[in-house]
């Protein structure tokens, strides 16, 4: 439900794992081989950060709050699950996301302003588009998207956490810019929004701000340079990595000693017939020792390290899905290693190529 | 929302099938299609369903400012009736063209989408067909206006008490899962209250409803009018800045009332809005809640002082003396009230609105068959007519009212027990055509969206 993250149509509908995605994909592009082939294309990731920075500019010139511009996102993204990109003018289908994400955020846009803000900013591959366009590409989102609108964001998770973990506050935008980031992979279709915020704040915890170059933030603009900076050249990028990795092993382990302890305890209630208060306390006493055994550090004294641990344990009490949080680690970091190589230009022209060969302008 | 892993059946294979059944369904949908038709371009956008290929228009049911309702049977076995709106698109010249969906429809697909409840219309599905929009629900026979009106007919007779009970329980639960999903309806008025046949009562038309968590904008700034004005909280008619699910719960109180009474309790005269696009004060509509309830204080309703329009308070008459004010319903010596606790309300003349009404069909020797609703009545009433928005009932907490627990039992059917049966809604065969139908709009006059005209005799009654 529209609260309920558990009930809500993201987690029945469009929450995938990476092979379904996969197949999904390979659907589409079966649909149509030679024009796949007429018309290659970089890969994924570099294509959403083109849309990304698209999406920004057109969100900067109507004063578009991030909230909605990561919606927007998303519906780009649900979209190209269902129609083959080839076959779009995806300018248009940018504009249309806006749009539409602008009111379902409850800052509606009019469709005036933001068709006349896309044919200033993409003059030769939107010129042909009007109002009308808009608004039949609108119809042609909905649809594919089942009228599934309500999108969860990690930034709320953020936000309710930040006092939780004593995040300072360049702690948080870093996590926010994260976040951010994070909707130029494959992560919302494929982890839970919380999932991908306390991965966020594992990673702010980790990779040291970087004071002058982080960008975004709750209020701020968004650019990716804050976070990619410190994921893969910045200071103590690689070791804030290791960090990562190890504090979420230190988790796993300690949550499956855990579970162990309290299978042991309830199994053990069998043999010995004592009262059950008897054996739960039993339980917790083996939990504790157990994690002890398996290696609680040594006391940090690094403020920061001490955050880490802090978070770590926390996260070996609850009952979030650790795995999902490495694999979230794993893809970001790809994603900033990706960051790298993605060329703006040849990017630009890719798309025109298709959209220019097949009239998509007009 | 919830940080912890699924309940393991909510993680069931279901999900998953359904995910993949649809995507089978659409291979083999496009499969029959040219694929060059599909996505958008230079090709022009095309429903994959069209909605009277796959349903049959049987009449017609109504119209609002939003466009036209329809009654519709399924062509292809789907099990039950069916009611379709149909938003019209704007028209610009004679040329139907894309402008772009209006904000309201957007949150009512949105919303409906994901909303599941027995007490909440359902929505079977939205087709996006020749530029206009048509949200498929499962029909509702009746509705609380039709119901209320039925028993205004001569001679005019109470709704019982056991169905009244029924009524305000499934209403509060609605209530509760809309609220605690963050929605607030914020159009609560009886013409918006479905009633099933087999007596489930289900929220409908979300068109006003939208989400209240964090939002980007200030609730008031959006939209600065919300809720039918005989329904409308008085922090809104004062005008507060931020407001909560209680705007609601100030609407239920307000039908309960009216389930009682048979007219509504406040009913006002709108204000409008002046050419400058200001929204006035709504006096008229702020004194009427005064006649009964008293002009609130800021001892009872901290925060009263810091409403934008608290100096208005000021030219607003105290009640009169209820006797005298009420329009001579000439039952008013059956009622039972306490003077003291009515004078310990701050001037509220609730209680004995209260009493009067319940007591106003009881004839010389027998009770009123609403007398049975006793005191716990009346609580739940004053606790739902709560000035103070923080201090009003939530759902949750009205459904644990004793209200609901003591006298007659909450029966799941709201008719269980009746020996007649509510006249069905009227669907006329003018406009079948749900395609051309001429589109709505020019010739209403009165309550926008209210799916019956209130007769005019209603009003000269009592």
């Amino acid at each position: 439900m529209a609260a309920n993250y558990w009930e809500s149509t993201q987690r029945r509908f469009w929450q995938f794992t990476k092979d379904e995605l996969a197949a999904t994909r390979q659907r589409l592009e079966d649909e149509d081989p030679t024009l796949v082939q007429m018309f290659p294309l970089p890969q994924l990731r570099h294509l959403n950060i083109y849309f990304n920075q698209q999406i920004n500019r057109l969100g900067k010139r109507l004063g578009v709050r991030q909230q909605a511009l990561a919606t927007a996102q998303v519906y780009i993204k649900r979209f190209y699950t269902r129609v083959e990109i080839r076959r779009t003018n995806p300018y248009l289908v940018i504009t249309t996301a806006l749009y539409l994400a602008c009111k379902m955020e409850e800052c509606p846009q009019h469709i005036r302003l933001v068709s006349q803000e896309a044919r200033s900013l993409w003059p030769s591959d939107f010129h042909g588009h009007d109002t009308s366009r808009v608004g039949e590409c609108e119809f042609s989102l909905i649809s594919e998207m089942n009228s599934q609108l309500i999108v969860h964001q990690p930034y709320r998770t953020l936000l309710a956490f930040q006092d939780e973990f004593g995040l300072t506050h360049e702690e948080t935008s870093l996590a926010w810019t994260v976040i951010n980031d994070h909707y130029m992979t494959d992560l919302p279709l494929l982890h839970p929004p919380h999932i991908v915020a306390l991965t966020a704040i594992l990673m702010a915890l980790v990779l040291r701000p970087v004071s002058n170059t982080t960008g975004g933030g709750p209020t701020g603009s968004n650019t990716s340079t804050g976070a990619a900076g410190a994921g893969a050249g910045g200071g103590g990028g690689a070791g804030g990595v290791a960090l990562a990795a190890t504090a979420l092993a230190q988790a796993q382990l300690q949550a499956q000693a855990r579970v162990a302890a309290v299978f042991a305890g309830g199994g053990g209630g069998g043999n010995t017939p004592v009262t059950p208060g008897f054996t739960s306390s039993q339980g917790s006493q083996v939990g504790s020792a157990q994690g002890e055994n398996l290696g609680e550090p040594k006391k940090a004294t690094d403020p920061r390290l001490a955050k880490v641990q802090r978070f770590a344990m926390w996260l070996a009490e609850s009952s979030i899905d650790i795995e999902a949080m490495v694999d979230c680690t794993q893809e970001l970091i790809s994603f900033y290693e990706c960051h790298e190589q993605y060329n703006d230009k040849h990017t630009r022209e890719q798309i025109s190529r298709f959209i220019k060969a097949r009239g998509l302008d007009k | 929302m919830s940080l912890t892993n699924p309940p393991s059946s909510a993680t069931g294979p279901g999900s998953v099938s359904a995910v993949r059944s649809q995507a089978l369904k659409r291979s083999v949908q496009a499969a029959f299609e040219d694929p060059a038709d599909r996505g958008i371009g230079p090709m022009s956008y095309q429903s994959k369903v069209r909605v009277t290929d796959k349903y049959k228009v049987i009449g017609f049911i109504s119209s609002g400012t939003y466009g036209r309702v329809y009654k519709a049977l399924g062509r292809h076995g789907q099990v039950g009736e069916f009611a379709i709106k149909k938003f019209k698109p704007d028209k610009e010249g004679e040329q139907v063209t894309y402008t772009g969906i209006s904000q309201s429809a957007v949150r009512e697909m949105a919303l409906c989408s994901e909303l599941n409840h027995a007490n909440v219309i359902r929505l079977i599905e939205i087709i996006l067909e020749d530029k206009c929009i048509f949200m498929v629900f499962e029909y509702a026979e009746h509705d609380l206006l039709q119901i209320i009106h039925h028993h205004t007919q001569q001679p005019r007779h109470p709704i019982p008490p056991t169905t009244i009970k029924s009524i305000m329980f499934q209403l509060l639960n609605g209530c509760q899962y809309l609220h605690t999903n963050w929605v607030l309806h914020r159009d609560l008025k009886p013409a918006n209250i479905m009633v099933t046949s087999a007596g489930e009562v289900k929220i409908g038309d979300l068109g006003l409803a939208r989400l209240s968590y964090k939002p980007l904008q200030s609730l008031f700034s959006g939209d600065k009018v919300v809720v039918t004005i005989w329904y409308r909280a008085p922090e809104l008619l004062l005008g507060s800045r931020h407001y909560t699910p209680a705007i609601d719960m100030w609407a239920v109180g307000c039908i309960f009332a009216e389930l009682l009474s048979l007219r509504p309790i406040f009913k006002g005269e709108e204000a409008k809005m002046d050419s400058k696009k200001t929204v006035p004060f709504q006096r008229n509509q702020m004194q009427k809640i005064v006649d009964i309830m008293g002009l609130p204080t800021k001892e009872r309703w901290p925060l009263l002082t810091s409403m934008h329009e608290y100096s208005q308070l000021g030219t607003l008459q105290p009640p009169m003396n209820y006797g005298h004010h009420q329009h001579g319903h000439g039952h008013g010596h059956h009622y039972q009230a306490q003077r003291q606790s009515s004078s310990s309300t701050g001037g509220s003349q609730l209680e004995k609105w209260y009493y009067t009404t319940i007591n106003q069909h009881g004839t010389g020797n027998s009770q009123s068959p609403l007398a049975s609703l006793g005191s716990e009545g009346y609580k739940l009433l004053a606790g739902l007519l709560e000035y103070d928005p923080e201090k009003r009932l939530t759902a949750a907490a009205a459904l644990q009212h004793p209200f609901f627990s003591s006298g007659d039992p909450v029966t799941t059917n709201c008719f269980e027990g009746l020996k007649m049966e509510y006249p069905h809604r009227r669907v006329s065969q003018d406009d079948n055509d749900i395609r051309t139908g001429s589109l709505p709009g020019t010739k209403r006059s009165g309550l926008p969206d209210d799916s019956l005209v209130r007769p005019g005799k209603r009003v000269k009654e009592g």
